[in-house]
């Protein structure tokens, strides 16, 4: 029984990390990606190529893995943003490298096409996501906290108005996407010594869906609101053993009825924190106001 | 060789001139990419599918019902995913994310109730080709292509000739001001969304009969948004123009090059021009509304 | 001699077939409040734009201090020493009062991005100046009460505080205000005006005004600039502007001429 929650919870850190990213993208510089989970692909193949054929080091395959997701990130990036697309046709752009990244993965020799890579080391172990998800949520934090992290809520607010305040728009959002797709190949290094078998049908839209998902429902401008949204999205329908199919259904009708009806998602643009759960206790127990 | 792969990328060519139209009309009127319309044409796919098979209509009801069955789901989509947004003037980030959300919703809603089974359209037209000079065309291809046109012009024919055809031109350049004028734009835009749908509902029917009907065919509407910047964002005629130029090009390239590498060449050409020529070959580039 | 802190030269913008700014040419001197007049369409907003870069001039020469600023980028050329606020107001919309003013503090700060994600000691310190400082911006117009607001839940005449004191923040050489009076009733533009007035003064500054309000415009600036059609009517002091036919013509009309005559 612990060994199901564990793993529950294991896939939950694993995605919370991708998500954190994600947020930060989305949620803080207002960027819509509709291939994030070539990040997660490259960092997961790129990990499990060093540990599987190179016999590297875990953690140091693991780093490269996100380094690999960062530097694509950089490559496709550049052109993209430098290019002031409008905000639609990147995610199109996006979409697209997404779908070049796919056709890259099943047809180069070393990741053996669509037949997979298996027989992975199993390295990722509960400690260890526990370990990674913290630091990872750190550094978000602090970045959000600093003037790089504003320059970036400010490109998200009114990037007209942000020009005017100094900040360049080209690096912010470069900044933004860089680390979004460095924590993306991080989750995935995970995922590949975890499951310890991939190919490149698993990294599909689902997964960016989902991690869109949860950034939205979220909260877009909070770090903690996708984080409870992804442990939410991970462990309910595990617990209520809902197939896959019926829980994209849910997805994407929530990403309709949250932009409608509460946009801010769960979050709003606030963090999780002490003065909030007494505000809540407050209005729900005591009916006062927060 | 070189005239059939001509032939053939224009019979392609035909079908993404007619979705481009459509995405163009909406686009056009609300400076806002319908990443939804892709399901839209899939449902009008369905439609005409299960219209011919499980009711035994003729081909010309079931187009008929088709184009009805699009135009009316269209409207909807508008009225409860996007018109609640407008109201609120809410920004281009949200938009995207509610027609995300609905494409992802219909989709995966088809996928869990109908079931992930590829149909084939009973044969409409007989898999005879016409041969003449050595190349041949399928009829299937010539009705494809002769409907589109026909549609395309009629439409044109509206958008010229009729009052409500001036009023959607007008609407074209600034909405706003048609409003100030008299016009009801919330009706109009409600008759520009179901005259998308009519036209999707036509080419997600020949789409099905000339390929697969399955739950995510509606993805090809990405050689519509493509279609679109080649001809020029905010053209009608343009985005007839990009959508043969597509058809004939990518067939080139699958061809004479390889077909796995065709949506990659697509993707990459879309990039390129949004970078180098933003407004396409006929186009008033839209800034994205701020 | 006194410096010239902005210097238009035969400044042109053609966007397509239309010429929005044609041959544009003055100087505003250190210290001054200069004003920016004209009729709504006369060119005055996309002045501004040239002048932040942006737009791009199609012919003549826009120079800081000296030094010509056409055709850098806009946040660069924030960064030597231009702020300005909008016609219509850009704030931050969810972010807090205070947090609007920090991002343009932000502006001068110089910690690194390795920095910020291991917040060394150094960046906790910034921050906190940061913060302090930023209350003080506040402090100057009026708002410090509402630090912790968010932006758009403040009223109109509030948010147009903000926008100022967001401008000052930045610690710019050149001050440019696009009708900072806009929607405002005489009562609460003459606040503005002593408003405007006390944090030139305090804060050392050069300001070019755009402004509709006459009041506000006579109250403020030494020299006054008009503009019609994208093109130079008139230049001059106050008084000088306030008695110009061609000025008076632009503004109320022909009419107005031909009752004066009759009044006469």
């Amino acid at each position: 029984m612990w060994s199901y929650i564990s793993g529950v919870i294991s896939l939950g850190l694993i995605y919370v990390i991708a998500t954190v990213g994600l947020a930060v993208f989305t949620g803080f510089t207002g960027l819509f990606s509709l291939g994030h989970a070539a990040f997660f692909a490259i960092g997961a193949y790129t990990a499990a190529i060093l540990t599987y054929f190179y016999g590297f080091n875990f953690y140091v395959a693991l780093a490269m893995g996100g380094a690999a997701g960062g530097l694509v990130g950089f490559l496709i990036g550049y052109p993209t943003l430098k290019a002031k697309l409008r905000t639609d046709y990147f995610a199109i752009a996006t979409l697209g490298f997404g779908e070049a990244i796919r056709v890259l993965l099943e047809n180069l020799p070393i990741t053996q096409g669509a037949r997979g890579l298996p027989g992975i080391r199993n390295e990722t172990s509960l400690p260890v996501l526990m370990v990674v998800a913290f630091i990872v949520i750190w550094f978000a934090w602090n970045l959000i906290h600093s003037r790089h992290g504003r320059a970036c809520i400010a490109i998200r607010e009114d990037f007209v108005a942000a020009e005017m305040m100094g900040v360049n728009i080209f690096i912010g959002r470069l900044r933004s996407l860089v680390f979004s797709a460095f924590c993306a190949g991080l989750a995935g290094g995970l995922f590949a010594h975890y499951f310890c078998f991939i190919q490149p049908s698993m990294f599909t839209s689902y997964m960016s869906t989902q991690m869109t998902a949860a950034v939205v429902a979220g909260g877009m401008g909070s770090i903690s609101g996708p984080v409870i949204a992804t442990l939410i999205f991970i462990g309910i329908p595990e617990a209520l053993r809902v197939a896959n199919i019926w829980r994209l259904v849910a997805y994407g009708l929530l990403l309709v009825l949250i932009m409608i009806f509460r946009p801010q998602g769960l979050m709003g643009y606030r963090e999780l924190s002490l003065d909030l759960v007494k505000g809540w206790y407050r209005r729900v127990w005591k009916g006062g106001r927060a | 060789m070189f005239v059939q792969t001509l032939l053939t990328g224009l019979a392609i060519g035909g079908i993404y001139a007619l979705m481009a139209v459509g995405y163009s009309l909406v686009f056009s009127i609300l400076n806002f990419s319908n990443f939804a319309y892709g399901s839209i044409i899939m449902l009008g796919a369905y439609i005409s599918y299960f219209s011919m098979v499980k009711l035994g209509l003729p081909i010309g009801v079931a187009l008929a019902l088709s184009i009805l069955g699009a135009a009316l789901l269209c409207y909807l989509n508008e009225r409860l995913a996007y018109a609640p947004l407008r109201k609120r003037r809410a920004s281009s980030l949200f938009f995207m994310i509610s027609a995300m959300g609905t494409a992802i919703f219909l989709e995966n809603l088809v996928y869990a109730i109908v079931g992930a089974h590829f149909y084939a359209f009973p044969e409409v037209f007989t898999k005879r080709n016409i041969t003449f000079h050595g190349v041949s065309i399928g009829v299937l291809d010539v009705f494809a292509i002769a409907f589109s046109f026909a549609a395309i012009y009629a439409l044109h024919y509206f958008l010229q000739k009729s009052r409500t055809g001036i009023a959607i031109r007008a609407a074209s350049y600034d909405i706003q001001v048609c409003s100030l004028n008299g016009v009801n734009d919330k009706h109009l835009i409600g008759l520009v969304f179901c005259l998308a749908g009519g036209l999707a509902g036509i080419s997600g029917t020949f789409l099905g009969m000339k390929y697969i009907v399955y739950p995510t065919m509606g993805w090809i509407t990405n050689k519509a948004y493509i279609a679109a910047v080649i001809g020029g964002l905010g053209s009608l005629p343009g985005a007839v123009v990009g959508g043969i130029l597509l058809g004939v090009t990518e067939t080139f390239v699958s061809a004479y090059v390889s077909s796995v590498v065709r949506d990659v060449f697509s993707f990459s050409l879309l990039v390129l021009l949004l970078m180098v020529m933003p407004t396409g070959l006929f186009g008033r580039f839209l800034e994205e509304k701020v | 001699m006194s410096e010239h802190v902005l210097e238009l030269r035969g400044v042109t913008k053609r966007f397509g077939g239309i010429t929005a700014c044609k041959d544009i040419t003055f100087n505003v001197e250190k210290g001054q409040i200069m004003g920016l007049i004209g009729p709504n369409g006369a060119g005055k907003t996309t002045a501004f734009n040239l002048i932040t870069g942006v737009y791009g001039l199609t012919e003549g020469a826009i120079l800081l201090e000296g030094k010509a600023i056409s055709g850098k980028r806009p946040d660069l050329i924030v960064r030597q020493g231009i702020a300005r606020t909008f016609q219509n107001i850009r704030l931050f919309r969810n972010l807090s009062v205070l947090d609007n003013v920090i991002i343009a503090l932000d502006c001068h700060e110089t910690y690194l991005l390795g920095a910020s994600f291991l917040r060394l000691p150094n960046v906790v310190k910034r921050e906190r100046a940061v913060h302090e400082q930023a209350l003080e911006y506040l402090a100057a117009v009026g708002l410090e009460d509402k630090a912790a607001t968010r932006a758009d839940a403040m009223p109109y005449g509030l948010q147009r505080k903000l926008e100022i004191a967001r401008a000052l923040a930045l610690k710019p050489r050149l001050l440019l205000l696009d009708e900072p009076a806009a929607g405002m009733n005489p009562e609460e533009s003459l606040d503005l005006a002593r408003l405007i007035r006390t944090i030139h003064d305090q804060f050392g500054l050069t300001t070019l005004l755009i402004e509709h309000h006459m009041d506000v415009v006579m109250a403020l600036c030494e020299r006054i600039f008009v503009m019609n059609f994208g093109e130079k009517l008139a230049e001059g002091s106050a008084e000088e502007i306030q008695k110009d036919p061609d000025v008076l013509k632009a503004y109320l009309g022909e009419g107005f001429k031909r009752a004066q005559h009759t009044q006469s």
